[in-house]
């Protein structure tokens, strides 16, 4: 099929923004029935979060498929059944701005941080307080409230790099994610992510398609352990910049490898 | 710490503490220096610097404290200010 041509690539363009279009309206149109409906549904405040957010998945699923359907991306996940069980500490690289979405998708309950200024997004506010999502604008609280949902036996994800990636920068990671392992006493779940052609990246409009139809490719690894760093009896702000190092390290490594392997596997000549 | 302090015995411990806690290579400590862009000191590790600089003092410090201070002259100011507080009151 081509996925390349002027024609395709226009179509792309439009696709794209009838795809954020019915995001938008689906945020808002939700905002305002389904998910409020679901969370005041419990007086457990608890059961009616994780209804929320098991709506936010199967939700984040369908815009995927919509965008699938469009001839608007490809993609496929590696160790998926590595997601299923509870109480896990996510963290993945953050390439293009769908990321969040492809992970809520993938696991059935999920908390994540997301940034303050989405309370000010007209589409955004209602869906994430609804989910009892987590604001960064909270400082120094955010890492207890992260442990807190851990310890809870609730699920999150994090993407220590904090926004998304600038591509040819060297990856830099905020020390948070570590903080929050530690403080949890939690294992990482690593889950790399790469998206060639890149688009959606830091920097770059929507509508500024790439020249063939992108493919992400979503590895969900082992667990990074965090024993070694507990067990060194040092500081914690210095175990967490040891851990963040090692972090750093490893998704180099595998985002590299990921990538080198994509380029010529996945595209084929065109 | 002792009562009397004079600013550069406190900008020499405080370089003590930034390494001990951080790794920050001393000669990258100077008062010019910003804690955050030059230095990587987050606002987690803020709290952390806040108590270790409670035990060293021996003093209470409510981070109101330190919400102005962006350097490391700063921050030496601020303790210098903590400690004098300490010695008129005691």
């Amino acid at each position: 099929m081509n996925d390349s041509g002027p024609l395709n690539r226009a179509w792309r363009v439009f696709a794209t923004g009838f795809s954020f279009m019915c995001f938008g309206l689906g945020a808002v149109l939700m905002g305002f029935t389904l998910w409020p409906v679901l969370r005041l549904s419990s007086l457990d405040s608890r059961v009616a979060v994780a209804r929320v957010q098991r709506a936010m998945s199967v939700s984040m699923r369908v815009f995927v498929w919509l965008m699938k359907s469009l001839g608007l991306l490809t993609y496929e996940v590696r160790g998926l059944d590595r997601l299923a069980a509870r109480g896990q500490f996510v963290v993945a690289n953050h390439p293009t701005l769908i990321d969040v979405v492809f992970l809520v998708g993938l696991m059935p309950e999920v908390d994540c941080i997301v940034k303050q200024a989405l309370w000010r997004n007209v589409f955004l506010r209602w869906p994430v307080s609804w989910a009892g999502y987590i604001s960064n604008a909270t400082g120094a609280g955010l890492v207890a409230a992260c442990a807190a949902a851990l310890a809870e036996g609730r699920s999150l994800i994090v993407f220590p790099e904090g926004t998304r990636t600038r591509p040819g920068v060297p990856l830099n990671f905020q020390r948070g994610a570590a903080q929050i392992a530690l403080a949890a006493a939690r294992d990482l779940r690593p889950v790399t992510i790469t998206c060639d052609p890149i688009t959606l990246h830091k920097g770059n409009a929507w509508y500024r398609v790439p020249p063939r139809r992108p493919h992400w490719v979503i590895t969900v690894a082992d667990p990074i352990p965090i024993a070694d760093f507990l067990r060194a009896g040092e500081p914690q702000p210095l175990a967490a910049r040891h851990l963040t190092q090692a972090l750093v390290q490893w998704f180099d490594v595998s985002i590299t490898q990921q990538l080198d392997k994509m380029r010529p596997e996945t595209r084929p000549g065109g | 710490m002792g009562p009397v302090q004079s600013p550069q015995e406190i900008f020499e411990q405080l370089r003590g503490v930034l390494n001990e806690l951080f790794e920050i290579d001393p000669a990258r400590v100077t008062l010019d220096a910003h804690l955050y862009n030059d230095l990587e000191i987050d606002s987690i590790d803020t709290i952390d610097l806040i108590l270790r600089l409670k035990e060293i003092t021996g003093r209470k410090i409510q981070p109101d404290q330190f919400r102005h201070v962006r350097t490391v002259g700063d921050a030496v100011n601020a303790i210098q200010t903590l400690i004098q507080n300490k010695s008129a009151a005691a």
